[in-house]
């Protein structure tokens, strides 16, 4: 199958800055792709790049089949990280707007954009214009504009920043079901939370480079387990446990009992601390695994540059 | 192009619905109707003529001799008559004494101005009396009455009749102006109008460019400062959205000239209908309507480019005022020179300007009616339309790398880098 998206060995200079470095990967067709990254990871600039906003330095890049990503843009969606739209303008001129840019009928698009407003609760603020909308209400409006054409690749910028919880939630629906109708989605984000529960497969950028490419569950594997460990146990009896590298932190509750925070070495496993607990007669009350989780695992992979 | 279309049709609707541009559409014709339908005279009953006082320390008729000149329709001043103390004063300094606190005084009893005159009827002395030291309006027209009458006085005192005198100053030549160019050799209002034309013209295009070309700044600032830019380049190409921008804009430009010319047109066919052949004649002499929209497209897109590479810069209008302030004194030049271009279409100075491609569009237009050779007008066209071939190669480049850089200070430096390198600013 085709890939949606390939990148082979693309890089990007801008004078003597290397913005991207020999960067490589693929997208499957119909998945959600985290592309993530902290600041300055060069993730805008590879965006860019897959939309045909820049050329790269070196390398190629193939967007729906296409070695050109500008003969393809009609079949692209983009949400890029800053927004804004025509103050003046209203929603439903706004999407006539744009999807007519990607080739859609005014009347087509008038019909959709109005089916996407409403869906998002912009019903009542389909004629106003854009300067009395709030600012969530016009990311809303700016999504809708990038999904109108019904897009076979969708490119989402950071598409969850200066939403509430509720509409962050809105909008992990809306990411599932264009996945759902075969759709790409390709976003970058920060908060690791929407990427651990939206994304098939992620690749990770740090400093212009791609420290990791695969599954939430391999790139979550990098970082270290951890111990939750309650009862009558001192520090000291942690760091004893086979496989503890450390214990971060130890929280006294009032009149409770002491609960401990124990890092496991990366290949160590926790049932040896748990034999090794029982056999030293440790009096625990809980003895807990706790999975590392994305946001760690981006840290780690990172190496902390965010 | 179906989307450079779009682009143009969103520019030019989105500037019909603000009020800005109804006003920018009306002001003009109010104006010049205010102007030709006594707005003039309005403005004199609102500001009412300076007061003044003659003293005639000669007592030789000097302060009749300038009635005449003073008062008319509408009159240059209120001639009030001088309290006999100074009248009957023994010199200037007697004369004004009694008048320095009207000069000095506000409302009815003020005087703006005081002339005293002195000496002999044929060698006489002028002083001027002002309230405000920066008043010298009237001082040139008392100057030539008062010599006028002295050299009267010393005619007459060397023995020519008072009556000779009057039928002789009544004398006038009867002037005509001839030139071979001319359709019958006399000259007409209909050889000059030509002239006058493109004149008028030259202004207008350059109106015209220099007010497309700034809604096009502050569209496209309000586009970069919106985070509409990027947007816009991820559904359409360079050369569609800025020659959509630049086409919408146009269509506004045209429209708003469209509407005054049509408005201009309806006043003249009302007040002088006899005019509109000669105007019409005008406009069809050496191809000058042809020639104004050739080179009112050409001047159009190279400033309309420049400024919209600018805008993508930008993202208030402050960030665009560093390289602006230069561009307008570029812009100014051919302003300059407009006058004289018409009046002497080939001073070495004009032809030499109008051969700079950034000029070319105003002075050429304003030379062309005086009947350029064929190969000066359409060299200068040519090298006009490569000149802005090229400014719209360069600021297509400039103007994809503003759009996609993060703003902060804009100067010449950065400017041409970004022609230089689009891709890596």
């Amino acid at each position: 199958m085709t890939p949606a998206l390939d990148l082979q060995q693309v890089n990007k200079r801008y004078g003597d800055f290397h913005a991207v470095r020999d960067l490589g990967f693929s997208v499957e067709p119909g998945t959600i792709f985290g592309f993530l990254g902290p600041n300055g990871a060069g993730k805008t600039s590879t965006l860019r790049m897959v939309l045909g906003l820049i050329p790269p330095t070196s390398g190629r890049i193939t967007v729906l089949g296409a070695s050109d990503p500008t003969t393809v843009r009609d079949r692209i969606g983009f949400l890029p990280e800053e927004r804004g739209l025509y103050r003046r303008m209203t929603p439903v001129e706004a999407v006539v707007f744009f999807a007519g840019l990607k080739g859609v009928p005014a009347a087509k698009a008038k019909r959709r954009g109005i089916e996407l407003l409403e869906s998002q609760g912009l019903g009542d603020a389909l004629n106003r214009p854009m300067k009395a909308l709030s600012k969530g209400m016009a990311q809303k409006v700016q999504l809708v504009c990038a999904l109108a054409h019904d897009p076979e690749l969708v490119i989402l910028d950071e598409p969850f920043s200066g939403l509430d919880p509720v509409n962050q939630q809105g909008l992990e629906e809306l990411i599932r079901g264009l996945a759902d109708r075969g759709a790409t989605v390709i976003f970058s984000t920060h908060v690791m939370a929407h990427a651990e529960r939206l994304c098939r497969r992620i690749v990770l950028m740090a400093r212009g480079r791609k420290v990791f490419d695969g599954t939430v569950r391999e790139a979550c594997a990098s970082a270290t387990q951890r111990l939750v460990l309650e009862g009558a146990i001192t520090r000291e009896q942690a760091l004893a446990l086979p496989g503890v590298v450390s214990v971060e932190a130890a929280r006294i509750e009032d009149d409770g009992p002491m609960r401990l925070l124990a890092d496991l070495a990366r290949d160590a496993q926790p049932q040896a601390a748990l034999k090794a607990a029982f056999e030293r007669g440790l009096d625990l009350t809980q003895f807990r695994v706790e999975a590392p989780t994305l946001h760690e695992a981006f840290i780690v992979l990172t190496g902390g540059a965010a | 192009m179906i989307r450079l279309l779009k682009i143009a049709r969103r520019e030019y609707v989105s500037y019909l619905r603000t009020p800005g541009f109804w006003i920018s559409l009306c002001v003009a014709p109010l104006v010049l109707g205010f102007a030709l339908m006594g707005g003039p005279k309005a403005l004199q009953s609102a500001a009412p003529p300076p007061r003044l006082t003659v003293i005639d320390l000669t007592r030789s008729g000097f302060d009749r001799a300038l009635q005449p000149t003073l008062s008319g329709e509408p009159p240059l001043a209120e001639i009030v008559a001088p309290p006999p103390a100074s009248t009957d004063a023994g010199s200037p300094e007697q004369a004004i004494a009694p008048l320095r606190a009207a000069l000095s005084a506000r409302g009815e009893r003020a005087l703006d101005l005081v002339v005293i005159i002195s000496g002999v009827s044929t060698k006489a002395r002028v002083d001027f009396w002002t309230r405000d030291p920066t008043t010298s309006s009237l001082a040139g027209l008392v100057e030539r009455a008062v010599g006028d009458r002295m050299r009267q006085n010393r005619l007459i005192a060397a023995g020519l009749p008072s009556n000779l005198l009057k039928s002789v100053d009544a004398v006038q030549p009867e002037v005509r102006s001839f030139s071979p160019r001319a359709r019958s050799e006399r000259v007409s209002f209909r050889d000059q109008a030509p002239t006058l034309l493109a004149l008028g013209l030259a202004f207008v295009l350059w109106m015209a460019v220099v007010t497309g070309a700034g809604i096009l700044l502050n569209s496209v600032i309000e586009e970069k400062s919106g985070r509409i830019l990027e947007v816009l380049m991820s559904c359409a190409s360079i050369p569609e959205i800025l020659g959509g921008k630049i086409l919408g804009v146009a269509g506004l430009t045209g429209t708003v000239l469209a509407v005054w010319g049509a408005l201009g047109l309806a006043a003249v066919s009302r007040t002088s209908p006899h005019l509109l052949g000669e105007l019409g004649g005008a406009l069809l002499s050496h191809g000058l309507i042809v020639w104004f929209v050739l080179f009112f497209a050409g001047g159009y897109l190279m400033y309309a480019s420049i400024f919209a590479a600018i805008g993508a810069f930008c993202e208030t209008s402050r960030e665009a005022q560093t390289l602006l302030g230069p561009l307008m004194i570029v812009l100014s030049i051919p302003m300059v020179f407009l006058s004289l271009a018409q009046q002497r279409p080939d001073a070495p100075v004009i032809v030499i300007l109008s051969w700079v491609p950034l000029f070319t569009p105003f002075l050429m237009i304003a030379r062309i009616a005086s009947g350029l050779p064929l190969w000066q007008v359409a060299g200068a066209l040519l090298e006009m339309a490569a000149t802005a071939a090229v400014i719209m190669w360069l600021c297509a480049r400039a103007f994809r790398a503003g759009a996609l850089s993060g703003g902060g200070k804009l100067d010449v430096k950065r400017l041409l880098a970004a022609f230089a390198r689009p891709a890596e600013t």
